[in-house]
């Protein structure tokens, strides 16, 4: 019974002395393991009085506690500083730059298209698609625009040698859509279109269109105005003003030139709406009966809307991009930026 | 097209409009006025032509007078009056092709003094962009500009006899313009003649043979109409775009004939007193008949302007355009057209929405959404798979290019291309641009060197078509530069290719092509079907760098993608797995070794990857796989998968393979 104390107070400095999750767990052994000092001590109780026993029990059973108390408290705090001295180590700069390949970008022109795939077929429209080499039928006969009219000014084509051309514009593809699917019909068309024209800065000879009709049974003037207010107020994501004027297209009657008033003065006048207040923006119109005849459509049954949105043109309202060519250039200095 | 505003002003009585307000107006309700300039006194409307092609009256002062008339509400002022000019004329005209030429009328006039035109005449024709030549010439400009009717004075002396003929240009028929330009014509020229030969251009341009000079004393006025396809056809062929034919070829009113030559009478009395008409008008005419009235019922009319509008306001807005106007009944209107809204214009009811719904004005009409029962659209699945392409390339770093649809000669054949073979542009805009792609390549190369100035390492993507004689077909091409030894260029598009679709497989080929890499050209399989190429630009194609490319055809690859899909069951039993590792020789094909050691592990394979590519020594090379192999209803025993292990290696023996066991 005598030395307990000596033993544990032992211990008890050794257990404060030792600075390594080892060197405790050495302490441990040393008095408290199978074999320790303090716990073979118990073994010579057998010589003690039962009242010796029971007091030098319940003595040595309070220096195991604070022991264990002691070396999980020692153990805790060199867990601790294992733990920091482990994420010390582990420093990394973060500013480093990430390795492997980030994402491309979309050309501008297919992701304003897409947005306006998107919000017509939200409005129940189809989106067809048409041939870029055309027919002289389908590109000009059949939207009511025969040879030697001088409509076909309008548009510089490219002929090829075979005696098709290159299409002047996406409006053939109401004449394929109707044919395929007949009326009632709601379809855009946006696509590739060629004008034999020279290239600067404000023109290119490929550029894109999206041509949108509307054939059911009593289509209104109204309607149209209706659609074109809900679709260019999407596409500039703000309500705007439009005003339809006389426009002359052989596909078309009436035919009309749409304006928005101007964006940037709000119709007070200003350089980029030539101080009128008003940006022309798409030529539409009702479908001209001729054209749903050569639809194989019965215009007593039925009619409709049209309109040409410039694609082209309104990527480069959009981004402000103020010379063409640059669309068509693969220069990824420039595509990367979208 | 310019309009003088002092012009129009005489024309529309009390017409109290600003030239500002009237051109804004003349935007609105008419046709596009791209500004006003001042001119002297006069202020000058500019319209755009292009919204004048299918108005013939609208190349007149006169018809835009009447349509600010209507819309101000004045008066429409006739600039011309009727003549009593009776007697024979001394002129006879022979039409040979009526259609070609529905009426021609000539007068003839005697003592006319030629000399330049007093200032008020020469400055009115200056206004609108017309030089003043001399009186008799620019009479028959200025009425040109005022009613749009264009004429012509022949010297009549110069005359061979007194016959005036409209004939077809015999072939080969040379022909001196008044600008002195010499032209050869054909059959389809039509020209007016003399006993002689041509003396004018139908339609076109006067003849230099017959020109007025200062001493010309005696002129055969022509006041003629001719067909628009016929004038526009020549005036194209020869490259000879005058007023006159900008005119005729918008299809010219021919009740306006003899209008003109009364007002160019009236005017010649004035520039040349003591001029005396010879005979009456002669007037050779074949007219095609009055069209029949348009019947416009005026619900009709409600429903496609979408607004309401009564029969009376209907009414007054044709008869301000001088329409003549019936009631056929209480809701329909018999419409008669002018002869000058005739020729092409107007001719079925949709034509009048046009003329009513311009002068009540479109801001009249309020949107409104139409009823139509919800349809589900026809489906547009080839456009989704496009841009679910272009979205996946573009999450792997490839940035979209659009390339044009044109090549040159020389691009086509660097690969491989007969231009003789390819679509043919007829009038290219540039040399270089004369053939319709039949591959994205060549451009897709040209990206490469132009960007490779740039960028040491890039990486780019198209979709668009190739068009071919028969077909156009979309592809997706895709690129990637990059310094180094382009092995991992040539990876990371194999990956970026499956990414895109499963069932990609890679089959390397021995017959490359000469733009190709020799040794670094596979064909792209999907589902065993061939869809395109991966290889790497052969060096002579590219400096400085290595291109890499991926062709693959869409149009196919959409084909191939699987309909429906079938979820599997998980599986229940436990699998085992082993390697082994082949030893092949140096150019052993890693993908053909695998194939083989998944025939030879039969019905039980769940699946094999492979693990490693080690060099050993001598040049072979040591591939190692991992199979995992188990049974769908049981598991197999220790027995049953080593049973398969050796049947692989027996078999792989057998095909000339030794195993590192």
């Amino acid at each position: 019974m005598t030395g307990f104390l000596e033993l544990h107070s032992a211990a008890v400095a050794q257990l404060e002395a030792a600075a390594t999750l080892e060197a405790i767990e050495a302490v441990r052994v040393e008095f408290w393991g199978r074999k320790g000092k303090l716990a073979l001590a118990s073994k010579e109780f057998g010589k003690l009085t039962p009242e010796e026993r029971a007091r030098s029990g319940k003595l040595l059973n309070e220096y195991k506690q604070a022991f264990e108390q002691l070396y999980e408290f020692r153990k805790a705090r060199l867990d601790a500083a294992a733990l920091d001295a482990r994420l010390e180590s582990e420093w990394l700069d973060l500013t480093a730059p990430a390795p492997g390949v980030r994402p491309g970008s979309l050309h501008p022109v297919t992701q304003v298209q897409k947005e306006l795939e998107d919000l017509f077929v939200s409005l129940g429209f189809a989106i067809m698609d048409g041939p870029e080499v055309e027919t002289e039928h389908y590109n000009f006969d059949a939207l009511n625009i025969p040879s030697h009219h001088p409509a076909r000014d309008m548009q510089d084509t490219f002929w090829l040698r075979d005696g098709r051309l290159l299409r002047t514009h996406t409006s053939p593809v109401q004449v394929r859509a109707l044919e395929k699917f007949g009326p009632p019909l709601k379809m855009i068309a946006p696509g590739r279109v060629f004008r034999n024209e020279e290239v600067d800065a404000s023109h290119e000879h490929t550029f894109y269109q999206l041509e949108g009709m509307m054939v059911d049974r009593d289509v209104s003037v109204a309607h149209l105005i209706y659609f074109m207010k809900t679709l260019l107020s999407a596409v500039f994501h703000r309500d705007v003003t439009i005003r339809l004027r006389p426009g002359y297209f052989p596909f078309v009657e009436p035919g009309f030139e749409l304006d928005i008033q101007c964006l940037i003065c709000g119709g007070s006048g200003c350089p980029v709406c030539k101080h009128s207040g008003w940006v022309e923006l798409l030529p539409c119109g009702l479908v001209n009966p001729e054209v749903l005849r050569y639809s194989g459509v019965d215009p007593k049954e039925w009619n409709g809307f049209a309109f040409g949105l410039g694609l082209t043109r309104l990527v480069m309202m959009r981004y402000a991009i103020d010379d063409i060519r640059l669309l068509m250039s693969g220069d990824l200095r420039f595509l990367n930026q979208f | 097209m310019k309009f003088s505003y002092q012009w129009l002003r005489e024309l529309v009585e009390d017409l109290s409009a600003s030239p500002a307000e009237a051109a804004r107006m003349i935007t609105l309700k008419t046709a596009e006025s791209e500004g006003v300039e001042a001119h002297g006194s006069d202020s000058i409307i500019e319209v755009d032509n292009k919204s004048l092609t299918h108005r013939p009256d609208l190349w007149g002062h006169s018809g835009m007078a009447r349509e600010l008339a209507a819309i101000f509400g004045k008066k429409l002022l006739d600039p011309v009056k009727p003549r009593q000019l009776t007697g024979n004329s001394p002129i006879h005209v022979d039409i040979e092709d009526y259609t070609l030429c529905p009426r021609y009328s000539a007068l003839l006039l005697e003592n006319v003094t030629v000399k330049p035109s007093p200032a008020w005449l020469a400055q009115r024709l200056e206004s609108v962009g017309l030089n003043a030549i001399n009186n008799v010439v620019d009479v028959t400009n200025f009425v040109m500009a005022e009613i749009a009717q264009p004429m012509h004075a022949f010297d009549s002396t110069k005359l061979h006899a007194d016959t005036i003929f409209v004939r077809s240009a015999r072939d080969g028929e040379e022909f001196v313009s008044l600008s002195e330009e010499r032209f050869t014509l054909d059959p389809s020229n039509l020209v007016i003649a003399d006993a002689q030969g041509a003396i004018a251009l139908a339609g076109v341009k006067g003849g230099a043979s017959s020109g007025i000079s200062e001493s010309t004393t005696r002129i055969v006025l022509e006041s003629a109409n001719f067909n628009a396809a016929n004038v526009r056809r020549t005036s194209s062929r020869l490259k000879l775009r005058t007023d006159a034919s900008m005119r005729f070829e918008k299809s010219q009113d021919p009740v306006n004939t003899v209008r003109g030559l009364y007002r160019a009478l009236e005017l010649l009395e004035q520039v040349s007193p003591g001029i005396r008409v010879v005979g009456g008008i002669a007037d050779a005419h074949r007219l095609p008949p009055a069209p029949a009235p348009v019947a416009l019922p005026v619900k009709w009319l409600e429903r496609k302007l979408g607004r309401p509008i009564s029969t009376a306001e209907v009414r007054a807005i044709l008869e301000s355009l001088e329409f003549r106007v019936e009631e056929l009944d209480e809701e329909t209107l018999s419409v008669f057209v002018p002869s000058w809204r005739a020729t092409k214009d107007i001719s079925i009811r949709e034509d009048l929405v046009e003329e009513v719904g311009r002068m009540v004005g479109y801001d009249s009409i309020t949107p409104t959404a139409p009823l139509a029962p919800a349809r589900v659209p026809p489906a547009s699945p080839a456009r989704l798979f496009h841009h679910r392409m272009r979205e996946m390339a573009a999450a792997q770093g490839f940035t979209e290019v659009y390339n044009y649809s044109f090549l040159s000669d020389e691009q086509a054949r660097e690969f491989g291309f007969d231009p003789a073979a390819l679509v043919q542009v007829a009038n290219p805009i540039a040399a270089g641009q004369n053939l319709l792609r039949p591959s994205l390549l060549p451009l897709i190369a040209k990206n490469l060197a132009d960007n490779a100035r740039h960028f040491d390492s890039f990486r780019f993507c198209e979709i668009g078509r190739e068009i071919h004689p028969d077909r156009e077909i979309a592809h997706f091409a895709a690129a990637i530069y990059s310094k180094g030894d382009g092995a991992a260029a040539l990876s990371e598009l194999k990956r970026l290719a499956e990414c895109l679709s499963s069932g990609i497989d890679f089959l390397p080929v021995s017959e490359t092509r000469s733009y190709e890499h020799p040794h670094r050209t596979a064909e792209v399989l999907c589902h065993r079907t061939p869809i395109g190429r991966l290889f790497e630009l052969h060096p002579s194609m590219i400096e400085g760098g290595r291109g890499s490319v991926l062709d693959l055809d869409l149009e196919l690859l959409e084909k191939l993608q699987p309909l429906s899909l079938r979820y599997q069951p998980l599986r229940r039993f436990p699998v085992s797995a082993f390697d082994l590792s082949v030893v092949a020789p140096a150019r052993a094909l890693i993908g053909k070794v695998q194939t083989q050691l998944a025939g030879l592990a039969g019905a039980d394979l769940v699946s094999i990857s492979f693990l490693r590519d080690f060099g050993l020594p001598g040049g072979e090379r040591s591939l190692s796989y991992r199979l995992t192999v188990g049974a769908s209803e049981r598991t197999l025993s220790s027995d049953e998968v080593a049973a398969i292990r050796n049947r692989i290696i027996e078999g792989m023996r057998a095909h000339g393979y030794e195993l590192k066991v």
